[in-house]
């Protein structure tokens, strides 16, 4: 194997030299060259690494293991991922094989971005010119550092503009590249010396250089036969295959990008652009000179970094204004006389910028939430409907007709049963006297809806709803949250739940729907309340990327104070802002999510929207993770909920599809992969 | 307010066992029959005296379902003392005492002031765990130990100042740096660091014990 030089990327200065000597590093490609050119087929192996493996989902049992290499052909450098062969991973041979990257010549590729999270695994995605994105490649051995290294060696990249975290490839021209870095700051594209990039000419040096289809032997023979030339004519349906996953995996991104570029125009248009620039100059300048460096005169008063994106003039500019909800005249013309809904893409863009009359949200929500199909008709769902409480009923008995006598003796029953089936059932069996304790003994299910502030001033129906000490609703709970564990043994019970459902029984007012509707909800949050909590720490890994690319200085300022772990929006994330808002806001800020309308992970940005609002007292008052914690906490209730949204909106769209990208797939409330083949009707939400 | 120290207190042990309702007791002097359960943390506070100084209480309750654990380490950090609740009705979260506390040694600083508390000690009828096991399982781990009960509000004033009096102590023979934050002390505008040589006045009304 070709020995490697070790660059250190992530060292801004070394790279930034670097960059002034763009000429030079491709000239060493050449060099490089020259020296392969000594072996007959002119193909190298550069670098390769172990243990480099995909996600298709989030459940362990799919991933699949393979290994990384970086292969020289002439002037090509070539990018494989092959999965190993016999694993025991739930996916076949041949989905496994859906996920194989052959040879993919580095003048297709866009750009790398590399994650490098707190908690587990570093990770590179690929983008390419046309726009696709690979799955992540998650480094189980690490190495991404010295990937980017080798191929700086071969290719030439920057670091962009935007984001240090990615490194484009090939294209400056992209229009989109110079919109988005004409609005940043002068400070990260100086220092990043893209300037001096944009000098360079030819884009694709690459292509340029004479391919060599000679003879070329064993596993890098069929390399050359897809990626030779630099736009592959021949086709292979495994190929093809592939591309068809990846455009699943893309769809968001390039959504995400149309909608963006198209903004980024139109604002630039109206000389927006050129506004904000003047007005940040001289605070990058501030920003530059790092008061904190200099102990001696530290002030009492902390200057707060400025925020990039200068978020309140962007809001104004951007998150459009909230609309009334729709009422039941709208809402017919949605609807064709059957029932059905004509455009459910319209639909949810209407809900999105205004919600639900509360009346609709019985018959709203099952569609939103997917429990009913949109494309399906009045007499259809009131089937489904039917067909469904039975099965409810069914699962129902199945804890109900454990007697008191029975549930006695169960402790038994769930050591032997765990015996047996440790992995499937054996939780339950422990978590059903924590169940039981949690539902039975502590009744404090039915208090989770209000705060207690909330509680005693108002007298509305919402209220009344749950009131009481033998509330028939709060039994209903308890039922269906009983019957929801023995529906998912796999998650059973978990605290925060019961905050989930509270408001679709409010909505649905029927046990066996608000069943249902919970379940299809839980098919997407489920996640967030495993037993490894899996899904909540993608969700705060997404978070703190996601405030890394739209907030640098307070991302800095977070891992400064140690608060990278995310762990003071745990519960906004867990329960979707359940106790941060009055109950109606919930509802609606609920719908709004359900939408997934510009992005499944809205709540990510409205996390990041509700951060920057307070940024500046955070920083200001240089809060520690402890003050910090109780500060969010002590939010409950202050937030305005309208700002929020609009801001969130802002920053999605300015986020595009470097937001899509911090991302990880199978981040709740994005579908497993799996399942989303089960929903067809959700296809669209992606 | 001004006060000689602040004090961060963390209260933990298993789901259910009244560590919220402790909380509201020692807060607002009420007891809530059904407490919203907890996610992630939620925060009290409240002022006491010691030895005539003003302490401020700061107190994190955490939540004490098992799939919350990986989370609620992180807020171990910089405690100075821990309330470790368990139900004295229900003999599973006396059991998973020993867990807790190893979660507590590691996590916390090694010098943080431990109550044992067994809680619901109302329930006198439905007791499924004795006084006397309660006491052995402190005095093997080295804690101190109370039972109490956040509805009739039995010895739970004891309880959080006992607590503070035995870390004031620990300030006062010089265990603590207290300028080094991590303790989970700091140093208030109306307090003067230093030893003076104080015994820990506890000041609070009477209260009997419960069995
Ligand atoms: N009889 C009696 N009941 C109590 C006492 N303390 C708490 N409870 C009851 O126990 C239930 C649980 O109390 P919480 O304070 O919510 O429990 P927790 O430990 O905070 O639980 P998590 O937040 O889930 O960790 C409540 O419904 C109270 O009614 C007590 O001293 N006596
Ligand atoms: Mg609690």
């Amino acid at each position: 194997m070709h020995e490697t030089e070790l660059h250190d990327l992530s060292d801004d200065a070394d790279y930034a030299a670097s960059q002034r000597q763009g000429s030079v590093s491709m000239q060493r490609s050449d060099s490089a060259k020259t020296s392969s050119s000594a072996e007959p087929e002119g193909a190298e192996l550069v670098y390769v690494k172990d243990n480099v493996t995909i996600h298709p989902s989030q459940f362990a049992a799919e991933r699949i293991g393979g290994r990384l290499m970086l292969i020289k052909q002439g002037a090509c450098l070539l990018l494989t991922w092959i999965p190993y062969k016999g694993q025991h991973s739930k996916l076949s041979e041949k989905d496994r094989n859906l996920y194989t990257i052959r040879g993919v010549s580095f003048s297709d590729v866009r750009s790398i971005r590399r994650h490098t999270p707190t908690l587990g695994w570093q990770y590179i995605i690929v983008v390419m010119s046309t726009g696709l994105a690979y799955p992540p490649l998650y480094f189980y051995s690490g190495g991404v550092k010295e990937f980017l290294a080798t191929i700086k060696q071969h290719v030439f990249i920057v670091r962009s503009a935007d984001d240090a975290n990615i490194f484009l490839v090939n294209d400056f021209q992209n229009p989109l590249q110079r919109t988005l870095s004409s609005l940043e700051l002068p400070r990260a594209v100086v220092a990043n010396g893209l300037s001096a990039s944009t000098s360079i000419s030819d884009p694709h040096p690459a292509e340029n250089q004479p391919i060599d289809d000679g003879s070329v032997s064993g596993e890098v023979a069929s390399l050359s036969l897809y990626n030779g030339r630099p736009r592959p004519k021949v086709h292979d349906p495994a190929r093809d295959l592939s591309i068809q996953v990846l455009e699943k995996f893309s769809l968001v991104t390039r959504f995400a990008r149309e909608t963006t570029s198209q903004l980024l125009r139109e604002s630039l248009n109206n000389g927006y652009g050129a506004n904000e620039r003047r007005d940040h100059s001289p605070h990058y300048h501030d920003y530059s000179y790092k008061p904190s460096t200099d102990p001696e005169k530290a002030p009492v008063e902390v200057p707060v970094v400025p925020d990039p994106l200068e978020f309140d003039k962007l809001s104004m500019v951007w998150g459009k204004p909230r609309q009334s909800p729709l009422g039941s005249g709208e809402w017919a013309t949605f609807l064709d006389s059957e029932g059905r809904v004509i455009d459910s893409k319209a639909l949810k863009k209407r809900i999105f910028y205004g919600g639900v009359e509360h009346r609709l949200r019985r018959e709203v929500w099952a569609l939103l939430l997917g429990y009913h199909a949109f494309d399906s008709t009045y007499a259809e769902r009131e089937y489904l409907r039917s067909m469904k409480k039975l099965e409810y009923e069914t699962i129902k008995h199945q804890w109900q007709s454990i007697s008191a006598e029975q549930a006695k003796r169960f402790t038994k029953f769930r050591e032997r049963k765990g015996l047996i089936d440790k992995d499937v059932v054996s939780e339950v069996w422990r978590d059903f006297s924590s169940i039981v304790a949690a539902l039975l003994v502590k009744f404090d299910v039915f208090l989770t809806f209000y705060p207690s502030s909330i509680l005693k001033v108002r007298t509305d129906r919402s209220l009344s709803f749950y009131e009481g000490d033998d509330n028939p609703n709060v039994n209903l709970l308890r039922d269906i949250l009983l019957t929801y564990s023995f529906y998912n043994f796999d998650l059973g019970y978990c605290q925060g739940m019961s905050d989930l459902l509270s408001p679709i029984l409010y909505v649905m007012e029927d046990e066996s729907e608000s069943f249902w509707c919970f379940v299809a909800l839980m098919e997407r949050l489920g996640p967030n309340f495993n037993r490894d909590q899996n899904g909540m720490h993608s969700q705060l890994f997404a978070l703190s990327k996601l405030v890394e690319l739209l907030d640098l200085p307070l991302h800095n300022y977070f891992k400064q104070n140690d608060c990278l772990n995310y762990f003071f929006c745990f519960r906004w994330l867990l329960i979707q802002f359940k106790r941060e808002f009055e109950y109606e806001k919930v509802m609606s800020l609920w719908e709004v999510f359900w939408t997934h309308h510009l992005s499944e992970h809205l709540h990510l940005y409205v996390c990041v929207s509700i951060l920057k609002r307070y940024r500046k007292k955070i920083m200001g008052e240089q809060m520690d993770f402890d003050t910090l914690l109780k500060f969010i906490n002590e939010l409950s209730g202050l937030i305005d909920l309208n700002t929020i949204l609009r801001d969130a909106e802002a920053l999605c769209i300015c986020a595009g599809e470097n937001g899509a990208a911090c991302i990880p797939p199978g981040t709740p409330p994005s579908l497993p992969i799996e399942s989303s083949l089960l929903y067809p009707q959700q296809d669209d939400v992606l | 307010m001004s006060y000689a120290y602040l004090f961060k207190y963390i209260i933990i042990g298993d789901t259910g066992v009244g560590k919220s309702c402790l909380l509201l007791q020692f807060t607002d002097k009420r007891f809530q029959p059904v407490h919203d359960l907890t996610i992630g943390v939620e925060f009290g506070a409240r002022m006491i005296t010691i030895d005539n100084k003003p302490i401020k209480l700061q107190i994190w309750d955490t939540a004490g379902q098992e799939s919350f654990r990986s989370i609620t380490r992180s807020y171990y950090r910089g405690a100075a003392g821990a309330l470790l609740v368990y139900d004295i009705t229900r003999r599973e979260t006396f059991n998973h005492l020993a867990s807790w506390l190893e979660d507590a040694r590691q996590h916390a600083n090694a010098n943080m002031t431990i109550m044992l508390i067994g809680n619901k000690c109302d329930l006198a009828h439905r007791r499924a765990v004795s006084t006397e096991e309660g006491e052995q399982f402190a005095k093997e781990h080295g804690l101190i130990f109370m039972e109490a009960s956040a509805k009739t509000a039995q010895n739970v004033e004891e309880a959080f100042i006992k607590t503070a009096a035995t870390i004031y102590k620990k300030i006062q023979d010089g265990v603590f740096d207290v300028s080094n934050e991590s303790y989970g002390i700091k140093v208030g505008y109306g307090g003067i660091p230093g030893p003076s040589g104080g015994r820990d006045g506890v000041a609070s009304q009477s209260g009997g014990c419960c069995g």
